[in-house]
């Protein structure tokens, strides 16, 4: 049967290319979308199809385009029936499991479920290792410093604040380092706390009249892990106490590591001495990984999972995705969950087309293109955006490249202006803000721009 | 294209047909409604692809012919413009006028070719009253899960048990169940509708008095009156199975007054915490029925019902808003609410109505 599956498949893809071209592309892709040919049988074709309403649309409109189509590729086809099937294959797989699970057991699910991974007392989890953990020219530095600290936590870089910006491993470098101090100094009482915890903590304590209690409770640690800092700009009681539990753990060569997005000097409203103490110890960034480092934790993360995917396709994740690593784990989960549902390897065409919707528009598309396409979808000559008009329509389709190029381009905003017919910066932010706002009360618009934006990819 | 019809007929199908013209879809055709004129009626059709609706007004047609226009700006044009009299409307090439005695209006049209038809159902069919259909419908609707997670339970899962028509919906933290009385069942294993459409099938049929005519297959269900054909896709999924979590017997047994306990639980309400627990007390010896509630930012309270209370001691908390939902389904004066443990679902009826169930689980914190 196997051959036969592939057949089929590659027999419906080549239709559909065929069926691309005779329709528009909005009826394309509503009739279309999420078809395919279940088998054939002596010459009956059966074509699979989400809901009734696309098998009574196929049959009425577009029959005779099928099997033509069909017939052309296929000398065998004696005719074409149409079946409903459930698309989501992934909630049939969880069906079972859904049954099983009665009402009662959801008595558990209202409760906050304790994430059997992170030991209670530490808050560590022990995912976070340096054994998964990859090291590039963009956090060399850190991992250096972080292994000096396990070497000798509390003496040579105290405190140790590590910076940059999202979803780069910050936490994981810092649980890493809090995880192999446990392991090589197991009388070392360690512990990990979000900013957010940390000030909740105080509060809770502040209202239960049990200030004292909270002192101790952040004390008493030898290695004390603070995620995500840079929220305690506002927090003035939180900073407070804060520099007091940073003192006392200074004064005693006990280890302290801050987290944030921002280098200290630019977190909002920080206070001075606070600035003061982390400048003295160690900053260091964690800046975006390069390509061969994004290969790299691809790797590791399929090792991780036990599964082998083709070079070929790697590389594509790995530069189809840049900057962030939790975006890169998200786009290979997507692939492992397809290649665990169909149970063999994806090919390179398959996995383009998983990613195509999370990635962002390509970034290296010219101005002038962008300037054509609206232009033509809103039936405008292309030079007349660039001119200096202020006809309703053109102002219009003007304001929506200008809103396009900043959004989805990241253009700056001079350089928008200066490429649109020489315009002050400020129009443009304008421009851009207008349809931001109209966007909010105009579906019309709303869909407009989705449009605009298929016809980029 | 060219008839005339009553401005009152149309204006109320055209809020009807509105709401099911398809939002935000790729297919711009689908934001429109379709103006069928054929035989002695003006048709109207709308389908967003997950629901699809059909209605008949009864108009003087000169031509036989249709036309498809924006749905929003006809409902903007008939919800605003005219009084009450006979509204004229006929097609110029592809555009739709509409004339009275003091207006005159050019609509663009679209290009109608591409507007889809609506499946005809063919299956298992049966016949009720509109009353009932959406008596049924209502009473228990509200638990269903909102969440696309689990379309089987984001869903009115409707099956026969006798010669009951039973709906259920739950999001499995409560469950309701209600049942109709229907004659000429056919045997009905499970339909799920989705909840999306449950609320337009609700307006649509709620005013209405006719019988109805409800025919569906595995993949699709249709509800059709004497002008109205409504259809909608059904959820190919299996509900759970919800009956062997109803407790069989009960340990604790209150009934109380429904407004009393109302009151208590809108009280309760103001000092529940961001859980939304309240909590329950019963001690039968001590004839206690006590609700309270806790919230560090606020107070607590305690609210004393009472009730007639037989069984054990029973201590347990449980989500306000998921009892107060019921409320709306129990029509008698007095509910009786059975325990059986403090883990277990408590159950929730009408005194002396079987017909209607609620199921409510405990939040031990």
């Amino acid at each position: 049967m196997e051959p036969m599956n592939m057949n089929t498949k590659q027999l419906w893809k080549n239709c559909l290319a065929e069926i691309e071209t005779s329709i528009s592309r909005a009826n394309f892709s509503t009739w279309f979308k999420n078809t395919s040919i279940i088998r054939e049988d002596t010459g009956i074709i059966y074509i699979g199809v989400p809901n009734e309403f696309v098998r009574d649309w196929l049959i009425n409109k577009y029959h005779k385009l099928i099997t033509k189509t069909i017939a052309d590729a296929y000398e065998n086809m004696r005719a074409v029936e149409y079946t409903i099937t459930k698309t989501e294959v992934v909630k049939e797989e969880l069906a079972p499991v859904v049954e099983n699970e009665s009402s009662v057991n959801s008595v558990n699910k209202e409760l906050p479920l304790r994430d059997l991974y992170i030991s209670p007392e530490d808050n560590l989890n022990p995912r976070y290792h340096f054994n998964s953990f990859i090291v590039g020219s963009f956090n060399e530095l850190a991992y250096a410093a972080a292994q000096a600290i396990i070497k000798s936590p509390g003496t040579l870089y105290n405190p140790f604040f590590i910076y940059g910006s999202t979803g780069l491993g910050k936490t994981h470098l810092i649980q890493g380092v809090g995880n192999m101090i446990k392991e090589k100094y197991p009388e070392k009482k360690v512990h990990y706390i979000t900013l957010e915890k940390f000030a909740t903590d105080l509060v809770n304590s502040f209202q239960n009249n049990k200030a004292n209690s909270f002192k101790e409770k952040y004390r008493k640690y030898d290695l004390l892990i603070i995620d995500d800092i840079q929220f305690i700009g506002k927090m003035e009681t939180t900073q407070e106490q804060l520099f007091h539990t940073f003192n006392t753990y200074y004064e005693s060569n006990k280890q302290i590591i801050f987290s944030s997005d921002k280098h200290p000097n630019y977190i909002p409203e920080l206070a001075d001495r606070l600035k003061s103490r982390f400048a003295a110890g160690m900053i260091v960034d964690i800046s975006a990984p390069e390509y061969e480092s994004r290969l790299a934790i691809l790797k590791v993360k399929l090792r991780e999972l036990n599964i082998d995917l083709d070079q070929e396709i790697l590389e594509y994740i790995a530069s189809s995705v840049d900057g962030n690593i939790r975006e890169l784990e998200g786009s290979l989960n997507l692939i492992v969950v397809q290649y665990r549902l169909k149970n063999r390897s994806l090919t390179l065409a398959e996995v383009k087309n998983l990613l195509k919707n999370n990635m962002k528009p390509k970034k290296n598309m010219a101005i002038k293109d962008v300037v054509k396409i609206v232009s033509e979808y809103y039936k405008l000559e292309e030079d007349s955006v660039y001119e200096k008009t202020r006809k309703k329509e053109i102002v219009k389709a003007r304001q929506i490249v200008m809103y396009l190029l900043r959004e989805d381009f990241n253009v700056s905003f001079p350089l928008i202006g200066q490429k649109l017919g020489g315009k002050d910066h400020t129009t443009v932010i304008h421009s851009c803000l207008k349809i931001k706002n109209d966007l909010k009360n105009d579906p019309q618009l709303l869909q407009e721009l989705e449009q605009l934006r298929i016809m980029f990819k | 294209m060219k008839l005339e019809c009553k401005i009152e007929e149309i204006k109320n199908k055209i809020s009807q047909v509105e709401r099911i013209t398809g939002k935000n879809l790729t297919l711009p055709i689908l934001n429109s409604i379709l103006l069928i004129a054929s035989g002695k009626y003006l048709k109207l059709r709308s389908t967003n692809l997950s629901l699809g609706i059909e209605v008949e007004i009864p108009a003087k047609i000169e031509k036989e012919g249709l036309v498809a226009v924006s749905g929003s700006i006809l409902q903007g044009i008939f919800s605003n413009v005219f009084q009450n009299e006979n509204v004229f409307l006929e097609s110029i090439d592809g555009n739709l006028s509409i004339r009275t005695k003091k207006s005159k209006i050019k609509l663009k049209g679209q290009t109608h070719e591409d507007f889809p038809t609506i499946p005809r159902v063919v299956g298992t069919s049966f016949e009720i009253e509109s009353k009932k259909l959406i008596d049924g419908i209502k009473s228990v609707y509200y638990s269903s899960s909102v969440s696309d997670v689990k379309p089987e339970i984001s869903s009115v899962f409707i099956h026969t048990n006798e010669d009951n028509l039973v709906f259920v919906s739950t999001d499995s933290f409560r469950l309701a169940e209600k049942k109709i009385k229907v004659k000429g069942l056919p045997e009905i294993g499970g339909i799920l509708i989705p909840y999306k459409n449950i609320s337009e099938i609700l307006r649509v049929f709620g005013e209405s008095n006719s019988l109805i005519k409800v025919c569906f297959n595995k993949n699709q269900i249709s509800f059709s009156s004497d002008d109205v054909y409504l259809t909608s896709r059904v959820i190919d999924g299996v509900f759970p199975d919800y009956r062997q979590i109803i407790p069989k017997s009960s340990t604790t047994n209150a009934v109380v007054l429904k407004q009393d306990l109302l009151n208590a639980l809108k009280i309760s309400n103001i000092f529940s915490d961001k859980f939304n627990q309240v909590n329950l007390k019963i001690s039968p010896e001590e004839k206690i029925f006590e609700l309270s509630s806790a919230n560090n930012d606020i107070g607590e309270n305690k609210t004393y019902l009472d009730a007639a209370i037989t069984g054990e001691n029973i201590e347990l908390g449980f989500n306000y808003k998921y009892f107060l939902d019921c409320f709306q389904s129990i029509t008698t004066d007095s509910a009786s609410i059975k325990f059986s443990g403090a883990s277990s679902p408590l159950v929730v009826s009408p005194v002396s109505d079987s017909s209607f169930l609620y199921l409510i689980m405990p939040m031990n914190r």
